[in-house]
């Protein structure tokens, strides 16, 4: 039988960015509020401390951090038409575990998207005409608008305490940033990042070829900070343990350096540690939650309630409990009709791998986004009815960490293994720098999450299944990058590259790692038939609902999420403050 | 050793919440007093660990045996429920208990005999109507002969102590005497940074004696000069070079641009300062930065490096025979970096620090084995903390690593033996934190 | 619900309803008095926990086939790299602990889809080791170890390119654990079992678990000087 607990005004389910977020907000409004957290509690000391994060194998290899797939995971298939097996052990992404979540665990490439980039069927179909849009692409608008949201990314920017230099300030063109980005009401709260011999390399070299290189807005501090919490960031020491790591210096933006402190002090606030939600309930007219039931930390059941439930897990997971709950109508990709699962989008990537035989790069010494970076080949910046494709991509050199066990380009030919492997390492080890294309991803009408018939998870729920591939759109978006990265690594003037990009072969890969921006799912829109949420990410179906993270996006930007996921989430938490607590309901009217 | 038991044990961090309680004009009598309390640190010492509030039971240890704080709770039986209006004005100071016997010094009576009859009113009322009562009284102190003849207190109390309230000094702005008044009664800064005479009494109660607050080694740990030299900037280290607002800074949120807290103080910060109003503090930091210092009588001269040497040898990695150097790259440069100054408000610079040149390098390897936190403070709420080293340092390691900081940057702190570093270690407690990698493959 | 809602949340909160969970934890079992590394072990002296002696012998000789000791750096066996693998073996990695290994399994599916098959690591390793060593009896007349270098390169090669199959475990699949755990083990911390002394780092100019360097961001196209150190804090 299970236990209930006392009523609290709000439950936050999981506590990453987007929940630590709500949870400030929330209680600034005096309310009651309960995070739950999946995962275990975890700080910068002594969970992150120097130098246990400088440990490859553990982190970086083993996954400490990351989610177990043993307690849960998804299937994934190809087509609509194939059997879904398990994720069994992590490859293409990773989600994380425990407070914190994916923030703790991040690069710190933090982007705001490019206004049309929010609208972007309107753009498409006003600027290129409705036919450039193939019939199977399910490509939607956001709802809500750059000019709308750039006060919340403004916030999140400095709350994060973001390195970079701006490129349009108030519709003024600055010199030194991105001059194809949407405007921005204040510069960074920092100063960009030191620059490594990769950087200056590219930017030289970019420069000369005519296009617009700027440093990376990086949640890497590059001096002391305090944020709007009062919450300080140090500056980086560039020490090579980024991705996969918590950051062992205080100089990476996450929940815990930039939030959780100051909300830990705020006695109307709580957080539990190791307690898994297993789903939201419901009132028995379906239209209102009543709360959440959890498994707790000694594997009991407990039933949480509360008014209002606020969704914030991996976007995966948001989807999975939309699913579990019955909150809003599955998806069916045969008849089109439903909405929860439907344009679930990823990231197209690609890159090249330059070879100096006589420079060093000592690649040990980096940050998670230390990079020199390139938007002259932006979602705003192609001609999509010249060019053949919907999409966009940013690129950028970067020296992230030298961390031997995976950070070991060879060059071509090189075998991988024996005595020449071992002289191919000497030989190169310290002498490769790297150009990333990281590309949007549009969504379809046959990529999307539903429950698999077959596997279950610890607890003996359905996984959920993903179905998804690459399609024609997004290889020929790449294949542009591709040419564009041909000439500008010979322009660089390596001894050898080589390049890897997705071609008209590709199918999805879960092995390699690629990225963790699984995008979709529980989509915002302006019309429930073909969204979850409305465009303040409150559900349609049940009005004290919402859910906060990527799975908002009708398809994936050309950037890395998170600046868009914290602008979203101020935007959201001023519409609960302003518009729901006064007058609980649904706040557009379907 | 023998000033131990002056000291309180660290209590952990926000036993009461942290909200500050504001000197709002309209305030109650109790609120005021509650006020007061926070400034007089009576949380501190009257409660044990996971006890409840001012319910007493912490254990004080001390040569002479174990003093047992006592409940102040307003529980007639267990607590002081039944002392008058003036039984508790003596009890704070004279260090006279309801029934005539003498308080240990271990309560800063001397210190509180500064109080106004306003405060000493406002505190009765809080201590009456403000606090829970606990009716579970405090073990008995185990205080062997012949200190446990609490007559012989008295004879002490004749030669060192001073009954009369606070009176400004002439010419003191009103908020330099309010600054003196908190910093001499209530804060009894004097317990900790003021010299000891022989009998373990303070050689100066205030600012009449050039020894108040000159400083002193407690347990092995500097409690610095707090003297601010009238404000000049002389060139020396420690108070003196530091702003009122580093000096606020360092009280309300445990860090400045300069340092951040350590040990005793560490709990003072967290229990008592960080609730004080801005204006108290600032208050308190006009009057230390009044107190006229010595040309710098502690300050050690015969470095053998300057700040721009060690920079340069560190940042080339140029550290081939020299271990104390090339431990700090392998454990310390990653957040204090090759010019030792850290960063702002995160990180103190161990350039010139109290700390890093005691005399007793104790608190320095104390702080390297084990590691520190700042309180999370409503200005500052991380909890900005430095891992342990002693499992990665042996005490021969621990030694040069200490030894090259206290040289490094211009600093003049002298050598660090291996025996010093085993004794700190021995000192541990045994469940503190550590961050020692933990592998379970 | 609207009016609840409302007046609930204007309440206020009720104080000590909630219980917080303390912001750190203290590990258990954790010597704290232990400083420095204990000295890494000596492979001649080493007894396996979990491989047999006959599958030890294959080890040895196939780690020294991935990472050999000619020419410049050190091998897989000065390095320690089988011990490594013995003690992984025993471990998480060994027991598939953090995979999700429920069924129905058909390692039939492409292999873009991940790892499929039923058996942890450490029963790949033990089933493979004996597949190939009645593959080399059956073909060769000897034991994997007593083979010459060219024949044992030439078996490990049939096995990465799946030439040689085997009826109950994937000869790939064997060989990529193989292979992984040895570049792991030659490049992993030393705190782990291999890379003995951080021989590997030094060859190839890693500085291990150093991780701070914001003094050399800008000293640009010049090698960092400085020798590795490791978790525990060994120097080289």
């Amino acid at each position: 039988m299970a236990k209930t607990n006392p009523h609290v005004d709000v439950v936050l389910i999981g506590l990453g960015w987007t929940n630590s977020i709500m949870g400030m907000e929330m209680t600034d409004e005096g309310l009651s509020v309960l995070a739950l957290e999946r995962g275990p509690d975890q700080d910068t000391v002594p969970d992150f401390a120097y130098p246990k994060m400088a440990d490859e194998l553990t982190y970086g290899v083993r996954y400490q951090l990351m989610q177990r797939p043993a307690k849960n995971t998804l299937t994934v298939r190809h087509g609509v038409r194939d059997l879904a097996v398990p994720y069994r052990s992590l490859g293409s992404f990773l989600p994380g575990n425990g407070v914190g979540g994916a923030g703790t665990h991040w690069n710190g490439h933090t982007w705001r998207p490019q206004p049309q980039e929010l609208r972007l069927k309107s753009y498409v179909e006003e600027t290129f005409g409705a036919d450039t849009i193939p019939e199977e692409m399910a490509i939607q608008d956001f709802g809500v608008s750059y000019d709308e949201l750039e006060p919340h990314f403004d916030f999140f920017e400095k709350v994060a305490g973001i390195a970079g230099k701006a490129g349009n300030l108030n519709g003024e063109i600055q010199e030194g940033g991105n001059p194809f980005e949407g405007w921005r009401s204040d510069e960074y709260p920092m100063p960009p990042m030191k620059r490594t011999l990769n950087d200056t390399l590219f930017r030289d070299m970019a420069t000369e070829q005519g296009l617009h290189p700027f440093p990376m807005p990086a949640a890497n501090a590059s001096e002391a900070y305090t944020n709007p919490y009062g919450m300080q960031l140090a500056p980086c020491n560039y020490c090579g343990f980024c991705e996969r790591y918590g950051c062992l210096n205080y100089s990476k933006s996450s929940p815990q350096t930039c939030v959780l402190g100051a909300l830990k002090q705020r006695k109307n606030f709580a957080y539990r540690a190791n307690c898994e939600v297993m789903k939201v309930n419901l009132a028995s007219d379906g239209k209102t939650a009543t709360g959440v039931s959890y498994i707790d930390e000694n594997g009991d059941e407990v039933i949480q309630p509360a008014d209002l439930v606020i969704m914030g897990a991996y976007s995966l997971h948001n989807v999975h409990l939309l699913l579990l709950s019955g909150i809003g109508k599955p998806y069916d990709p045969i008849s089109g009709e439903g909405v929860v699962g439907k344009n679930y989008a990823y990231q197209m990537n690609g890159g090249a791998t330059l070879y100096f035989k006589d420079k060093e790069f000592n690649p040990f010494i980096g940050a998670g986004a230390n990079a020199e970076v390139l938007n002259d080949f932006g979602v705003e910046q192609i001609d999509f009815g010249q060019a053949g494709f919907i999409g966009g991509s940013y690129f950028s050199a970067a020296m992230t960490n030298g961390q031997p066990i995976r950070n070991m380009p060879l060059p071509k030919g090189a075998p991988s293994w024996g005595a020449q492997w071992k002289q191919a390492v000497q030989e190169t080890y310290g002498h490769t720098m790297t150009i990333g294309s990281h590309g949007s991803n549009m969504s379809y009408r046959d990529c999307y999450l539903d429950l698999d018939p077959t596997y279950t998870d610890d607890h003996g729920r359905p996984l959920m299944r993903m179905t998804f591939n690459w399609k024609d759109n997004d290889v020929r978006m790449t294949q542009f990058m591709k040419q564009k990265i041909d000439i500008l690594s010979k322009a660089l003037k390596p001894d050898d590259y080589k390049l890897s990009f997705k071609d008209f072969n590709s199918q999805y890969d879960v092995r390699p790692y690629q990225t963790t921006h699984n995008v979709g799912g529980a989509i915002m829109g302006t019309d429930p038939t073909s969204s979850v949420l409305n465009r303040y990410l409150q559900t349609w179906d049940v009005h004290n609902v919402f859910v906060m993270g990527a799975s908002a996006f009708p398809q994936n930007i050309q950037y890395n999420p998170t600046g868009l996921v914290g602008g979203l989430t101020y935007w959201a938490a001023k519409a609960i403050r302003e518009q729901y607590l006064p007058n609980p309901g649904p706040l557009v009217q379907a | 050793m023998i000033h131990r038991y002056w000291m309180p044990a660290l209590v952990g961090c926000g036993v009461l919440g942290t909200a500050a309680v504001a000197m709002a004009a309209q305030q109650s009598e109790a609120e005021r007093g509650a006020y007061l309390a926070r400034a007089g640190d009576c949380v501190a010492c009257h409660t044990a660990p996971e006890g409840k509030p001012f319910a007493g039971g912490l254990k004080i240890e001390s040569p002479f045996g174990t003093i047992v704080s006592t409940n102040i709770t307003p529980d007639p039986e267990a607590g002081i429920g039944d002392y008058s209006r003036d039984e508790f004005a003596a009890a704070l100071r004279e260090g006279k208990r309801a029934d005539g016997a003498n308080l240990y010094p271990a309560m800063p009576y001397p210190s509180y005999a500064k109080l106004t009859d306003d405060d000493i009113d406002a505190l009765y009322a809080y201590f009456m109507q403000g606090v829970e009562p606990v009716a579970e009284k405090a073990p008995e102190s185990d205080v062997s002969f012949p200190f446990n003849q609490r007559w012989g207190i008295s004879l002490w109390n004749w030669m060192f102590t001073d009954a009369d309230t606070f009176a400004p000094t002439s010419g003191q702005s009103e908020q330099v005497a309010r600054g003196a008044y908190l910093v001499q009664g209530l804060g009894h800064c004097g317990s900790c940074h003021t010299p000891r005479g022989v009998l373990f009494q303070e050689k100066a109660l205030d600012d009449s004696d050039d020894a108040y607050l000159t400083g002193e080694t407690l347990e092995g740990w500097w409690a610095p000069n707090l003297r601010g030299g009238g404000g000049d900037d002389n060139g020396g280290r420690g108070l003196q070079n530091w702003s009122a607002d580093d000096i606020v800074a360092y009280l309300a949120t445990g860090r400045n641009d300069h340092s951040a807290v350590t040990g005793e103080m560490t709990s003072v910060v967290a229990n008592s300062t960080l609730h004080l109003g801005d204006e108290d503090l600032h208050a308190m930091a006009a009057y230390l930065k009044s107190l006229p210092r010595a040309a710098d009588g502690d300050k050690k001269t015969g470095s053998e490096t300057t700040p721009e040497q060690t920079e340069k040898m560190l940042t080339a990695a140029d550290v081939e025979g020299k271990p104390g150097a090339r431990l700090y790259l392998d454990n310390c440069n990653a957040c204090h970096f090759a010019n030792g100054q850290g960063a702002p408000q995160v990180f103190p610079s161990l350039v010139d620090n109290e700390l890093v040149n005691a005399d007793d390098p104790t608190g320095l390897v104390h702080v390297i084995l084990a590691g520190a936190r700042l309180p999370s403070t409503p200005g500052k709420p991380e909890a900005l903390a430095m891992p342990d080293f002693g499992w990665r340092l042996s005490d021969e390691e621990a030694a040069q690593l200490a030894a090259f900081v206290r040289g490094a940057w211009g600093n003049h702190g002298g050598k660090v033996t291996a025996d010093q570093v085993a004794e700190v270690r021995k000192a541990l407690p045994e469940d503190r934190q550590s961050s020692k990698p933990d592998f379970v493959d | 619900m609207s009016s609840e809602l409302k007046n609930a949340s204007r309440r206020g909160f009720i104080k000590g309803s909630l219980m917080m969970i303390p912001a750190v934890t203290v590990g258990g079992g954790v010597s704290l008095t232990a400083a420095a590394a204990e000295p890494p072990a000596n492979l001649d002296d080493y007894q396996p926990t979990f491989f047999d002696a006959d599958e030890w012998r294959f080890i040895l000789a196939a780690c020294d086939r991935l990472i050999p000791s000619d020419g410049e750096g050190p091998g897989a066996l000065e390095t320690n790299v089988p011990i490594f693998i013995d003690q992984q073996m025993e471990g998480k990695f060994g027991h598939a602990a953090d995979w999700y290994m429920k069924g129905p399994f058909h390692p039939g599916v492409s292999p873009l889809f991940g790892y499929q098959s039923p058996l942890a690591p450490r029963e790949v390793y033990r089933k493979g080791i004996a597949a190939t060593g009645r593959y080399c009896q059956d073909n060769h007349g000897k034991g994997f170890a007593a083979l010459d270098v060219d024949t044992q390169t030439q078996i490990l090669t049939q096995l990465e390119k799946g030439e040689i199959e085997f009826d109950d475990v994937s000869s790939g699949q064997f060989f990529a654990f193989l292979l992984q755990n040895t570049k792991e083990g030659y490049f992993a911390d030393p705190i782990h079992g291999g890379n003995k002394h951080m021989a590997s780092w030094k060859f190839i100019g890693f500085p291990g678990a150093r991780a701070s360097y914001l003094e050399w961001v800008e000293q640009h196209n010049k090698a960092y000087p400085l020798g590795p150190v490791s978790l525990t804090g060994e120097r080289g």
